[in-house]
Formats: structure tokens, sequence, C-alpha cells
């Protein structure tokens, strides 16, 4: 293992080199969804530059472009050559090419191969499909350095890596990169499937080559470790960067000012007309501390009739396994629908269908949709019982019940033998809510569910969701939108690593402290 | 041993091929005879190799398959028989290098349709399959076309004391031993086990499958030789013969069709394991009506088995 007598100092980095990459009025968008408006940015050799965003402020996009999963449709970038200066390059056409111009990432997902050695792991795409680039006994010391290097102790590196704890399959995924030497290294996220004893020692193994003039473009919802290891930090807001602070700057209020917007902090609340809801003592949903990770706390939840409960946080922080815990119940029997003194745990998904609970997905045309259906069809997919008649299906008892939720959730339309494809996706989306309101819900979980969808539709949306607890129904919304937490919602979790780490009532919700609690900090006074 | 076999996919379909194997010999003491390797062999070269050159496309991941061996290898028969040997041209420097490029650029063909094209495999080899028994009936006209000559006699004879089954059987092995000792198998078992990954690690993962599918198909032109030495004639009927019990024997021997797991040696047990069970069955006597059935029940056995000790293995490793 490299000895540490001359390691760097663990603080700022002295002057920054010259720029080993930077990109310039970086564009992209998905179909109608701005991912990034106006992106520039400047990351020197020789320097840990953070990147900070909310949700959907375009981190990730930002990324995938730089290592070339997509590409961009306006915007320059720079890269400095191998003389170290720098010149226009072309986007990267592929992960492949992104890697052999020096740009190299590690994501929040773990990506190694399970079934092959840990080796082979290590040097996973560093030789051309027929041809060895190195031999294989430097192959094998140089990794075992780089492990010894990252994880403290020596690896089996002939394991197969799926028999590794996950924090030694990050550190692989780590070593891959690291063995070829990167001249931007990104870390987006990458230290959340890390344990701290590993993670230190990346910070240590950052410095060492930050020394040697390698530029880290650093993604983290951990506010200390990008006071630990950044010297700057750029912020991210709706697409656009917003300013980069350095290091001295970069306190956590004027960063979480820099994210949110500050034009937003005033209003926002009043946006919204909300019906008056009534207070009510009746719950209709416990869930009695269940565990969404092994290492995290356990999360409980009383959920009473009338309320909207959000599921808020950075994305991949546990509130989807918590949403989904509601809805197929855990195996321990910890989720329990409760009416009346009755207390019933929830089997799976169809038991809590059959117990009055309504789930709307995420993913509209994987879990929900079904794209070669009508409009009458998707709506009555789950309800045609009602449609019998003498134990037939009735399409015009069916259109009549479709007629009410149309009109009641303004979908537009043409006719309800349209092919659903043929409708928005707010509209779709409309007929979705629509299909699981027709078995009158008591709760209705949905994930997400104005995720894509124009402003309108989003309105008519919450409009709807204002009746229903207005009527009586508990709601449950998962969203990565801050404005729908501040906007909807009767109380707010705040998900991180796994648990709940803040609850807000309704008084407290603003966006910079939903924001400030994404990043597990204290609202901003 | 019990952790050797659990380690190695292709434990089950080993282990089996020395049961089936000490059966045939107590069943029919002169199966061992040196005498009857040579015929022995020649017949089991060309099945063996059709579930070889089906394993390398499995292995790619991503619901690789290639259904187009068998018409492949009996079009490549085809072509020696009916055009080759009527013209002359049976001189093995000829023969040899046409039919191993026919294969691979039928094999390179498939591979493009399912990487550049994005066809899904079942589809694109599935047309293939089409196309080629198509050929094969075009090629053989009227008759059915036969002829030999001296050295294809030997292949499915012996050259001196070499059998013909085993020369074949060992160029196809040797060009997996060669393939092994470049990246190329490392790259192919990390996009087999996950595509995902390795394509965000720079794996050139299109190439990979595409050289997958073309030694698939230079293999099946190896298969095909094999097929035309024992056969001496070329009849389209028999294209599909080979197609599916070749995909049984990659499933014997322990590769998973989702690509996650697998091995080259394994096909070659799998396959030796479906000619013994054949050969068991009709030295013990079972009426002909019965064979199929008995055949298919003992397979799916086996391949039940198999996977499940595959499965295992994986739970305990995961």
């Amino acid at each position: 293992m490299p000895s540490s007598p001359s390691d760097p100092p663990a603080g700022p980095a002295g002057p920054a080199g010259p720029v080993a990459l930077s990109v310039t009025g970086l564009a992209k968008s998905f179909g109608p969804t701005v991912a990034l408006r106006s992106c520039t940015a400047e990351f020197r050799a020789g320097e840990v530059h953070a990147i900070m965003g909310e949700n959907g402020s375009g981190k990730s996009t930002l990324v995938k472009i730089l290592t070339g999963v997509h590409r961009p449709d306006a915007g320059t970038l720079v890269i400095s050559g191998a003389d170290g200066r720098p010149a226009p390059a072309a986007w990267p056409r592929n992960p492949g090419a992104a890697i052999r111009a020096g740009i190299m990432a590690v994501f929040q997902e773990v990506l190694v191969v399970g079934s092959r050695p840990v080796l082979e792991n290590a040097w996973l795409g560093a030789d051309s499909v027929l041809g060895q680039h190195l031999p294989e006994p430097g192959k094998r010391a140089r990794a075992a350095a780089v492990f010894a290097e990252l994880l403290g102790t020596d690896i089996n590196l002939d394991a197969p890596a799926s028999a590794l704890p996950l924090s030694q399959q990050q550190a692989c995924a780590i070593a891959r990169v690291l063995l070829r030497e990167p001249r931007v290294l990104i870390l987006d996220e990458a230290t959340s499937a890390l344990d701290v004893a590993t993670r230190d020692r990346l910070f240590a193994a950052i410095r060492r080559r930050r020394a040697k003039g390698m530029s880290t473009l650093f993604i983290s919802h951990r506010m200390d470790e990008i006071g630990e290891i950044a010297d700057r930090v750029t912020v991210l807001r709706s697409g656009e960067s917003v300013g980069t602070l350095d290091r001295a700057e970069a306190r956590p209020e004027r960063l979480v000012t820099l994210m949110t917007g500050a034009d937003h902090l005033a209003g926002g609340k009043a946006a919204h007309q909300r019906l008056d809801r009534p207070a009510s003592a009746e719950c209709v949903l416990r869930v009695r501390a269940v565990r969404l990770r092994p290492d995290a706390a356990p999360v409980s939840l009383e959920l009473h009739a009338g309320e909207v409960v959000g599921l808020a946080g950075l994305e991949g922080h546990g509130q989807d396994d918590f949403l989904r815990a509601l809805w197929e119940g855990d195996a321990g029997g910890r989720v329990l629908r409760v009416t009346g003194t009755t207390q019933t745990p929830i089997r799976s998904s169809r038991h809590a269908a059959g117990l009055g609970v309504g789930y709307v997905p995420r993913d509209r045309r994987g879990e929900s949709l079904f794209a070669p259906l009508s409009v009458l069809e998707n709506f009555g997919a789950v309800t045609s019982r009602a449609d019998r008649r003498f134990g037939l299906l009735s399409h015009a008892a069916r259109r009549a019940r479709l007629a009410r939720y149309r009109e009641s959730l303004g979908v537009r339309m043409g006719k309800p033998t349209d092919l659903i494809t043929t409708l928005s996706g707010g509209n779709q989306q409309k007929v979705i809510i629509a299909r699981w309101l027709a078995r009158e819900p008591r709760i209705l979980l949905l994930n997400d569910p104005t995720r894509g969808i124009d402003l309108g539709a989003k309105r008519d949306i919450y409009a709807l969701l204002d009746k229903l607890a207005a009527s009586g129904v508990a709601v449950v919304m998962l969203s990565t939108e801050v404005d729908e937490h501040v906007e909807l919602m009767d109380r707010v979790l705040v998900f991180r690593e796994g648990t709940v780490g803040a609850v807000m009532e309704r008084a407290e919700l603003s966006r910079a402290a939903l924001v400030s609690a994404f990043f597990g900090q204290e609202a901003p006074a | 041993m019990i952790r050797f076999l659990r380690s190695r996919p292709y434990a089950f379909a080993l282990v089996l091929f020395a049961a089936l194997l000490i059966a045939n010999i107590a069943l029919q003491p002169s199966f061992a005879a040196p005498s009857n390797w040579p015929e022995t062999l020649a017949i089991f070269a060309p099945f063996a190799i059709a579930a070889l050159a089906s394993t390398p496309a499995i292995m790619s991941g991503g619901g690789g398959i290639d259904i187009s061996i068998g018409p492949l290898m009996t079009v490549i028969d085809m072509v020696i028989v009916a055009i080759l040997l009527p013209h002359g041209l049976g001189a093995p420097w000829v023969v040899v290098p046409l039919c191993l490029a026919i294969g691979a650029a039928v094999g390179a063909i498939n591979g493009m349709l399912v990487t550049a094209l994005r066809f899904q495999p079942v589809v694109a080899t599935l047309c293939m399959n089409f196309i080629l028994t198509g050929l094969a009936t075009q090629i053989e006209g009227g008759s059915t076309p036969q002829g030999s000559t001296w050295w294809t006699n030997d292949l499915a004879n012996s050259f001196g004391p070499v059998p013909g089954g085993l020369i074949s059987l060992a160029v196809v092995l040797a060009i997996w031993f060669a393939l092994s000792r470049t990246a190329y198998l490392r790259n192919l078992y990390a996009t087999g086990g996950d595509d995902a990954t390795s394509f965000s690690a720079g794996v050139d993962v299109t190439r990979v499958r595409i050289l997958a599918y073309t030694a698939g198909g230079l293999f099946a032109g190896v298969g095909g030789l094999a097929l035309m030495a024992v056969l001496r004639e070329g009849e389209a009927s028999d294209a599909t013969m080979y197609t599916l019990v070749a995909l049984a024997a990659v499933a014997l021997g322990g590769t998973a069709f989702t690509g996650k797991r697998g091995s080259f040696i394994g096909t070659l047990f799998g396959a030796g394991c479906m000619y013994l069970i054949t050969n068991v069955l009709s030295v013990a006597h079972v009426p002909d009506t019965w064979t199929d059935a008995v055949y298919g029940g003992l397979l799916l056995f086996a391949v039940i088995f198999s996977a499940g000790l595959a499965n295992a293995t994986q739970a305990r490793t995961a």
C-alpha cells in the first residue's frame, strides 16, 4: 500500500492548474422535457469540483453527456490535449470514446459484472475486443496496489465480484477507473455505496492524484463530503449553471439559496387554492417500523383519512422502496390497513387493492399503460366486473362509467375507442388515475404522477387530489419536484439514505427548508 | 469434489456424461472398443459442433441465440456435394477455406442484424434459418446429390490412427482455445454477464457480439464439413435436424440462455450426454415407438436438474 508521508495535506489544493475540461452553453432536451437549458462550467487540472443541485437540475444529464451516453443538442466542449493545452473537442460518441479521452465516471449504481472475478472487473474495458494491452502479471500487481489503496487490505482478486460486500463492489468500479489514470474523474454519487473508512481512503487517493493534476468532478448529497474535499462548487438549477463558488464562499446557506433560487423563496405557498380539508383523527394505514435498508433506521407512519402526505428527497434515498412497501406490504407484516378497530397486514399488491388501496406507478409506459389498447380499455382494465351485464362485458356500461371521470378529471380526448397513446402524457396519466378512482379507493398512492406532463394537466391533478382529500381519501404521493411538496402536501417525509431524515408539517414547508433537508441540513434562518 | 462440481457450470453435464458412458459400456462392451471409435466420433462430431457453434451467441447475452446453425451446416454440406465436387474442386485447400468463409460470413451477417440493426436475435436468425433452408432446397434440385472424396472419407473414418471426427472437433476447440488466449473471451463473458456495465466501462459490446455470431458461423463451417463427410450426400430436409437438439445440448451443458453463465466445454459434455442417451436407449432395446418420448423425458429431467444445480450455486455465491 502506498505510504502516507508523501501524501498531500487534507486541505484545499494550491493554485489550480490549467483547464482540464470545460463546457459552454450545454443544452439537452428529451422530447418536451428540458434536462439541461444552459450549463457552463470549467474544470481545472488539480482541483476537486463539486456539482450541486436538487432533483432535475441536470446533474445526471451533464455526467451522461460528458461520458458519451447522450449527445447534447447544443454546447461546446474543450479538453486539454496530450500537450496539456485546452483544445476544442468533439463530444464523445460512447463511453469507450470518453474513456479514451480521459473522462471516466463512477456512478451511484454499482456497476460490476457479478459473475466475473474481481481482477477482470477492475480491468474491464481496458483491452480491445481481441488484443490485450497489458500483460497479465502487470495487471494483477497494479490492481492489487489500487485495491490496497482503496480498501487498506488485500483482496482476493479471483473471487467473483458478486461475493463481495456492496462497498467493496463499488471499490471495484472505482479501481477500474483509477487504474486507467483518468484526466477527469467523475464521481456521480459514487460515495453513497461506500462505508466511511473506504470513503476516507478514496478521498486520500483523490488528493494524491489531484496533486498530480487530475481533475475531479464530484457529485454528492452529503454537504460534509463536499466541505471536506471540494475546492470549488458549481450549482445547477433547472438545467442552468447559476454560479461557481470558491471553497471559502461555499457555505451551506449560500448553496441552498443558489439551489432553490431566491426568487422562489417568498411566494410559492399561495399559488394553489386549497380546499379546506377536515382535520381527521381516523387512521387508515399504519406502518410499524419498516426497515428499507439493513443499516438504516426503520420508518413508521400513521396515515389519516383526508390528508395528503408527500415523500421527498434526492432520488434513490428510499422513498421509492417505502411507497412500494405501502403498496405490496412487507415481509414482516408491518404495513397495516386500518379500518375502524381492525388492522390487516397487507400481503401483496393484489391484497392491497382489495383493501381499498390504489397505486399509480411512476413509469406509465412500463407499469400502468396498455399501449396497444384504447382509452376505454385502459380505463376499465381493473374494474371489468362493474361492466358485466348478464355475465358479458357491456361497452355501453363502460362508456358511461368513463364519461363520469372524463368530466371530473378534465380528460381531453377524442373518442373513447381511440388508442391511449394518442393522448398527451398528462391525459394518459388522468386516465390511469381514473382507472383507480373507479375502484373508489380509500387510500391512493402515487409515484411521481406529474413527471413529464404539462402545467395545465398538473394543475388538474392537484385539484383532483385536493377534492379526493376533501372527500376523506388519504393520499400518499412521491414527488421529485420540490414545488409540488410545498404547494400540495399536509405533511412531507424527507428521505435520506434509506430512512426518514426529517418530517415537515405544512407550516414548515418551504423550498429552502426542503432542499436543506435533502442535503441533511437545518433550514436556513 | 462437491465444491469443484458446484463451482463449475458444466459440472452436472460432466458427471452425467461419465455415468452414461459407464452405462453404455456396461450394456454394450463393444462400445469401448477402439475399432468403433472412428465411426462413433464421426457421427458425434457434426452434432457436437452444431451445439458448440450455438454457444457463443447465447453467451454474448442480451437474449442472444442463433437458430440458423443447423441449416447453415446443411447448406455447406450441399455446396460441397452439389457444386464443388461435381466441378472437380475437391481439394482440401479449396473446400476447407471456402466452407469456413461461408460459415463466418453468414455468422457475421447474423451478428450485424442483431447488433447494428437491433433485430431480436431469435427473429433475425429464424429468418436466416428460412433463407438457408430455402437455399439448400434450391441447390438440391430434383435429386439428392451425392459425393465424397479421399479426404472426406478419411474425415468420416480416420487419418492414420487418428479418428476423423476427433480432428474436426479438435479444430473447433483449438479455435476457442486460441480465443481464450486473447482478451476476447473475457470481453464475451463480461458482455454476457452485464452488458450495461461492460458498455459503460468501454467494452465495444457491438463488436464483441458480432464476433460471437461470426465465431458460431465459423464453427458451423467446420460442422458442415464433418456433416458432409459422414452423410456423403446433401438433403435439404436435414436442415432443421440439429436446430433444437443443439440448443438442448447447450442448456444441458450449464449455459444459461440469459448469457450470465456458460461454458464452451460444458456444451461438449452436454452434446456427449445427448448422444449417449440416444445410444443407451437403442442398446437397451427400448421400442422405437417409445424412443422419442423417453429421450425427451430424460432430457427434460437433465436440463431441469442442471439448471437447478446452477441456480443453487448462484444463490450461494450471490
